[in-house]
């Protein structure tokens, strides 16, 4: 890597080549080698690149459609590979925590001092909440697959409307996602959006339908803070819901919950959390 | 089968970029949903460039496995301003092809790899695309700009898998020869789909036309 072993003259000679993959792949090597640690401005790879998207446009009449199988057999070696890896999430956090952390409670003011205690007191055993709900959620991911497997679509289909605002929101620059994972004997999972003034776009699904005076309500929490309720929501039969929470700062690495509580406007979560995720900011992006 | 999505017909249309990344955003997160979604997204464009490289059903069937089972572990390593997802995902196919069917080649240059394990996916680079919404009658017209020999070249290159050296060999031409026609045809393709036509530094100018 220190030693150059192409100059720039021959990475320009090789650019259009290069572009369409028509090199070997030893050249090309070579080629991407030089790319990666020339200081030197090579315009010409973006140039000519940018005409090969088109040259992947193909006409209708060579558009076939793979067997239906090919859906099935790919996503089953994602998920044994998903499965390989410990159900380890990007957010890369999940390995650090213990797998047999199944279910989690809010932790209430007690509990909060008692953790600052210990981390003052035990670097080691340093451990947030964050990081135990993302345990959970990577331990759900595979289990969600399988529940999709078994034919859950037409449902998945009601839930896309939902999706379609997170996703516009998720477009948007500083934007960052999130993924809410049912919680252990909950049911509920779904995407979020936290657009880059703080408010929050959910899609959820899966979720039982609220009776009475019943709600669910959804969460910030940033580190060890106390949860910031975002909103109230309700759910019908159907249990897909999309629902925009107030504006709240949400860093990456904050968890969005949601639990079901007997009665709206709660400023602190009284009821279970059925749902939960981390925010995470988009590949590629600063955050 | 899913009928929300764009169909077999369907082609990217520029505002589903933003829609696509925040698909591959879930992929990274290790969302297989995500990972469906996406495939289904491009599942038809994906099979046939496949096919239209290995000319083998079910050798692209394997091509296209590969590809996605890479954009499912690299899905990281996509970068936002360095083209779409959708190109980002398709040039990952295409690079598969041409591996597959330059490890079939007898005349290869790694026939001795055949029963070693695929090597961890190189992904190619992309690029921006010169046109944000690429129609196919004006690509075809692009292409009609282009000679015959610019054209046979890339074509060759593109769709054959070969290299610029086995075209040489194949056409007869010397290399340099077929270096220029794929760069003049590049640069041609490039000035008829309304990219920028000024010369590109140290590109255009060093070649005799």
């Amino acid at each position: 890597m220190t030693e150059p072993t192409m100059t720039c003259d021959q990475a320009r000679d090789l650019a259009a080549g290069y572009v369409l993959g028509a090199l070997d792949r030893s050249e090309e090597a070579a080629v991407r080698a030089h790319l990666a640690t020339c200081d030197q401005p090579h315009p010409e790879f973006a140039e000519l690149g940018s005409v090969v998207p088109a040259l992947l446009e193909l006409d209708e009449s060579e558009l076939v459609e793979p067997p239906a199988a090919l859906r099935d057999r790919i996503m089953a070696a994602a998920a044994a590979d998903l499965a390989a890896r410990g159900g380890q999430t990007s957010t890369g956090q999940a390995e650090a925590a213990p797998s047999a952390e199944r279910t989690i409670a809010f932790p209430d003011a007690a509990d909060r001092a008692g953790r600052a205690e210990r981390r003052a007191a035990t670097r080691a055993s340093r451990f947030d909440w964050a990081l135990r709900i993302a345990a959970v959620v990577a331990i759900v991911a595979v289990g969600a697959w399988g529940l999709n497997l078994q034919g859950q679509l037409e449902r998945a289909r009601a839930f896309d409307q939902a999706v379609a605002a997170v996703v516009q929101a998720a477009g948007q620059p500083g934007a960052k996602t999130v993924i809410l994972s049912q919680q252990q004997g909950q049911h509920g999972s779904g995407i979020a959006a936290v657009a880059a003034d703080g408010s929050i776009v959910l899609a959820m699904q899966d979720l039982q339908a609220t009776t009475g005076s019943q709600v669910y309500t959804a969460w910030v929490i940033v580190g060890s803070n106390a949860p910031v309720s975002i909103g109230d929501f309700d759910v019908d039969a159907g249990g897909a819901r999309g629902f925009t929470g107030k504006p709240t700062p949400a860093p990456a690495g904050a968890t969005v919950a949601v639990t079901l509580e007997a009665n709206p406007g709660n400023t602190a979560p009284k009821g279970p959390i059925v749902s939960a995720g981390v925010a995470t900011a988009p590949p590629g992006s600063n955050g | 089968m899913n009928e929300s999505q764009s169909g077999p017909r369907g082609r990217s249309v520029s505002s589903g970029d933003d829609a696509d990344r925040a698909v591959l955003a879930l992929v990274t997160a290790g969302q297989l949903d995500a990972l469906q979604e996406l495939y289904d997204r491009y599942r038809v464009m994906a099979y046939s460039i496949a096919f239209r490289i290995t000319t083998d059903t079910s050798l692209a069937e394997d091509v296209v496995q590969d590809a996605f089972l890479g954009v499912w572990r690299n899905a990281s390593r996509y970068e936002d301003g360095r083209g779409s997802v959708k190109t980002w995902v398709l040039s990952i196919v295409h690079h598969r092809a041409v591996d597959a069917v330059r490890r079939r080649r007898p005349t290869t240059e790694l026939p001795e790899r055949e029963d070693v394990p695929p090597a961890a996916l190189t992904l190619p680079d992309v690029w921006q695309e010169v046109s944000g919404n690429l129609d196919r009658a004006e690509i075809a017209t692009a292409l009609a700009t282009l000679s015959d020999v610019q054209r046979e070249a890339i074509e060759l290159a593109y769709w054959g898998g070969l290299t610029q050296q086995e075209i040489a060999e194949r056409t007869g031409a010397p290399l340099g020869t077929v270096k220029s026609r794929v760069r003049l045809g590049l640069l041609a393709l490039r000035r008829a789909l309304g990219g920028d036509d000024g010369p590109v530094e140290g590109l255009a100018g060093d070649v005799p036309s």
